[in-house]
């Protein structure tokens, strides 16, 4: 290793950023397509030989629709929306209801406990700030998390006493359905 | 990690004082001794070291804007895979087999059996918390960079569960921001 070592360079897809060869599980392989048979040949040596063949059905559909132009079209169209639905990702589950509880060193020993999640449970976050910030006689506020996401801060570690506090004072809240963050990991509190 | 990252997260900027600087730099070469020759060139010691701190204890090394390394908490730094992909042979690589490709880039941590089966390969000396590049079966880049949870040894003889975190993948967030400004 005494010389440099040269930098290498990757050649990256122009239309979804990334290198050539991880188009084919890239977000929209469909679209790098045109891209790669122009810029990479080489990589997908299948993907010419399908272009072709492409484009021999396009002929053939072509041939078909001026015959049957009605029956043709409906087929085709319900069929191009199931596979576009696919490709984007998993349809948004629907939000767990959970509370999560996690505490967030400020000052080498002083530290806050945000809980996030409470609105879920049809709690009221002002309400309940309150409630927090006079049973441990602490500052307690209602403030923007990450995401957009409103959450409780509540000064000092009360990590350990909030989860029976939460349970009694909201019954709809399970303790089973509390969980803390430790180490990035969420960890059940029941 | 970075699965949703822009620069939105990053809540401060700081260009970082010399002796941080090389604090940086020593870690950086201890870590990737491969990259020694070339550190001069990447961390120019005329031109200023930026270090974007973000969300969840994350730090970004930025230089001329570009984000070069990252680490966690106090972690070791990891080097982002445009930069891995320029020098290719200073980390560890692990493979994975051809179908945990997708998954992978999905932001899925490494399991252990994508990394043992045919198609995948293990450097045998990696001991666990260490930065790892991944590769690909049947391809010549990196695509992510993870940090072990196990030692090599352990992913081949208990073979089940998380084998590596995955830290920082094709076309996640921190891939996506090429320049912060």
């Amino acid at each position: 290793m005494a010389e440099k070592p040269q930098p290498v360079r990757v050649l990256y897809c122009g239309v979804c950023s990334m290198p050539a060869e991880y188009c084919e599980f890239g977000p929209d392989f469909e679209k790098c397509k045109p891209w790669l048979i122009h810029n990479a040949p080489d990589l997908y040596p299948d993907l010419i030989k399908q272009s072709n063949a492409n484009e021999a059905d396009k002929v053939t559909e072509q041939l078909q629709s001026t015959g049957m132009s009605s029956d043709g079209a409906t087929p085709s169209a319900p069929k191009q929306e199931e596979v576009k639905r696919l490709p984007g990702g998993k349809i948004k589950k629907k939000e767990k209801q959970e509370v999560v509880i996690e505490k967030v060193i400020r000052n080498k020993r002083k530290c806050i406990t945000t809980v996030k999640g409470l609105e879920l449970f049809g709690v009221k976050l002002s309400d309940a700030s309150k409630k927090l910030g006079k049973k441990f006689a602490t500052g307690a506020s209602v403030v923007k998390g990450p995401t957009e996401k409103e959450q409780i801060d509540v000064q000092g570690d009360i990590s350990y006493d909030i989860v029976e506090f939460i349970t009694d004072t909201w019954p709809d809240v399970p303790d089973t359905a509390i969980f803390f963050i430790e180490d990035g990991r969420k960890v059940p509190a029941a | 990690m970075f699965k949703k990252f822009s620069s939105e997260e990053v809540s401060a900027q700081n260009q970082v004082k010399a002796s941080v600087q090389r604090k940086i730099r020593q870690s950086i070469a201890e870590e990737y001794p491969g990259l020694e020759p070339v550190l001069d060139e990447l961390l120019p010691k005329k031109s200023a070291l930026v270090v974007a701190k973000c969300q969840n204890h994350l730090n970004l090394v930025l230089v001329n804007d570009v984000p070069l390394f990252f680490n966690i908490r106090d972690g070791p730094y990891m080097p982002t895979l445009r930069l891995l992909h320029q020098y290719p042979n200073i980390m560890k690589k692990f493979q994975v087999d051809r179908g945990a490709i997708k998954f992978v880039l999905a932001g899925a941590n490494i399991m252990c059996p994508g990394l043992t089966s045919p198609g995948g390969a293990l450097d045998e000396e990696v001991e666990a918390e260490t930065p790892v590049a991944i590769m690909a079966e049947g391809k010549q880049h990196a695509l992510a960079i993870g940090f072990t949870k196990m030692s090599a040894k352990d992913i081949k003889s208990i073979n089940k569960g998380i084998g590596v975190d995955n830290m920082h993948y094709l076309n996640d967030g921190l891939w996506k921001m090429e320049r912060l400004n």
